[in-house]
């Protein structure tokens, strides 16, 4: 019974890549960037289910069993920086991107800075940190696969792999985008539904009753800084600034690229805030910190607590409802996974590949590369996240997040400031790559803060101050990114 | 941004912004009581709400009456 569902699941998904295939354009710019087409609704699907991974299934509500209702900052910090993202940054990267024809966000700060060193820094800097990212994804359908069949984890993240490469090699970003609307309405309802599900048979009184059962039997689930002493006032606010960090995730930029038209960057924000913020993840916290406290308090350990909501529903729920959570967290694992995926074959593509050796090179080479280093980066990624397996979240939120975030001061930069250089941006960026890396091999340099907080802070002043000591852009690089951004976005 | 920097509207649009992510970070200090709004919300939950509440209601306001792209 299993297997024929999730055949007819994949079957499906298959089926959709097929047809996006069919239909697509075949040129470098509709592979990678949907034809520069997707409007508001598609865009919001698109970019939530990019972001809500297997992660917002196992690592997150995990982490709030374990540490209590503080982590959410993250989450808020998050819906803060994908809205700076869309109100800020979002229309004048568009429209760079727009007017010359520029296929990766990190082609518009090496053309910005006028820098192919730089170039070359941010595209191994990003995939370093998004391919381990990429790995983790199949590797979480297999923990559901084994809590749900008792089959190895090797076996659904097999399975998620070969869903994944089949769908980026032969839809593309636009059919990545489509498909997520699917994948996203299956994870969403399975995620809702079995909330709905177990409060009625576990707290019929609902929300009330599940917080009043916890503050007698577990009250330090209420508060900071949780049951284990974690979340001091200085730690939720170092997680809420992490979370702002998301303007720089670059599978999150490069969906600001393939907008269909400058008004999307209007009406974009209040899907974010209502549906992001609001409803959505909600759901994962009302999870982590009412519901599994008391359906199945007691759990300790990281792995076991990553696993508690699809623990609780194969313990308790009909089993063909827990084929169809599995199905939502496949639907996880892959719509963001896809995006994760398409985002390094672009940079691979564009920005090393074609930037470097083939500067001419025609738009079938482009494709054919980006598709080849679709199968490298899963085989990589997959080696990697079984190498050094960690728990999710904190891979999440202590490696992935502040690797992001070394290019955002180049790219905020590059897109609101005439004065930032070459020069800045290299050295800003240099630096926090360096000290991020020597941190994570020896804890103290951190000095007891996050590691995103200690390197962004080095990596923005060295990027400012070495601006202001070097020599401004050229009035032909101030001009293209500028002036004439101002006036093609005024124009409408 | 530059175009929002550029007028007042936009400037106190971003300072609201602003504001309420500080004020997020400053009320982290009460998160020890154990205080439920509306019998079940957590404070880390109910801070993050009004501040997403904020944002919307600023973002509205702004970008559909004052943004110069709109």
């Amino acid at each position: 019974m299993i297997i024929l569902i999730l055949v007819l699941f994949g079957l499906a998904i298959l089926g959709m890549a097929a047809y996006g295939y069919k239909v697509s354009a075949k040129t470098a710019e509709d592979y990678m960037l949907a034809g520069r087409t997707i409007g508001v609704v598609v865009m919001f699907f698109f970019v939530l289910f990019a972001v809500s991974s297997s992660w917002t299934f196992y690592g997150y509500p995990g982490f709030l069993y374990l540490h209590g209702p503080s982590y959410i900052y993250f989450v808020w910090g998050s819906v803060a920086g994908f809205a700076a993202l869309y109100m800020f940054l979002g229309p004048r990267l568009w429209a760079i991107a727009r007017l010359n024809r520029f296929l990766s966000p990190v082609e518009v700060l090496a053309e910005r800075y006028e820098s192919p060193f730089l170039r070359v820094i941010l595209s191994l800097m990003l995939l370093v940190f998004i391919v381990p990212y990429v790995g983790i994804q199949p590797l979480g359908v297999g923990l559901g696969f084994k809590a749900l069949t008792g089959l190895p984890i090797i076996v659904g993240a097999a399975y998620t792999v070969v869903l994944l490469v089949i769908l980026v090699i032969l839809g593309g970003m636009r059919i990545v985008a489509w498909v997520n609307i699917f994948l996203g309405s299956v994870y969403a309802s399975a995620l809702l539904g079995s909330l709905i599900w177990v409060f009625n048979r576990f707290i019929p009184g609902g929300l009330r009753e599940a917080a009043q059962i916890l503050m007698v039997q577990n009250p330090e689930m209420l508060s900071a800084p949780g049951p284990s002493g974690y979340f001091t006032p200085v730690i939720v606010g170092g997680t809420m600034v992490v979370g702002l960090m998301a303007f720089s995730w670059p599978h999150i930029v490069i969906g600001v690229m393939t907008a269909r038209d400058k008004m999307l960057f209007k009406w974009f924000p209040i899907l974010i805030f209502i549906f992001g913020g609001v409803f959505f993840y909600t759901l994962p916290f009302i999870w982590g910190t009412l519901v599994a406290p008391v359906v199945m308090p007691g759990v300790t350990g990281k792995e076991a607590a990553d696993s508690i909501v699809q623990t609780i529903i194969t313990k308790q729920l009909p089993n063909w409802f827990s084929i169809y959570v599995l199905m939502g967290v496949i639907a996880a694992a892959i719509s963001t996974a896809a995006v994760q995926l398409l985002t390094s074959s672009i940079i691979i593509a564009r920005d090393l590949i074609q930037g470097f050796f083939k500067p001419d090179a025609e738009d079938f080479q482009i494709i054919k590369w980006a598709r080849w280093s679709v199968v490298g980066i899963v085989i990589i990624s997959l080696f990697v996240s079984l190498r050094y397996t960690k728990a999710m979240a904190l891979y999440l939120t202590e490696v992935t997040i502040p690797g992001f975030a070394q290019w955002g001061p180049a790219l905020v930069g590059g897109i609101l400031w005439k004065r930032g250089t070459k020069q800045g941006a290299i050295v800003g960026t240099l630096a926090g790559l360096i000290y991020l890396i020597a941190g994570l091999i020896y804890k103290p340099l951190f000095v007891g803060m996050h590691p995103v907080m200690p390197t962004i802070i080095i990596n923005m002043i060295l990027y400012i101050v070495v601006s202001f000591l070097t020599q401004r852009p050229s009035e032909e690089i101030q001009a293209k990114f500028f002036d004439e951004v101002d006036e093609f976005l005024e124009a409408g | 941004m530059r175009e929002i920097l550029r007028h007042t509207p936009g400037r106190i649009f971003i300072g609201v912004l602003f504001l309420s992510v500080v004020g997020m970070l400053f009320v982290t200090r009460y998160f020890t009581q154990k205080i439920l709004v509306f019998g079940w919300m957590t404070l880390p939950f109910f801070a993050g709400l009004v501040m997403v509440v904020v944002w919307l209601i600023a973002y509205m306001i702004y970008f559909f009456k004052y943004w110069p792209y709109r």
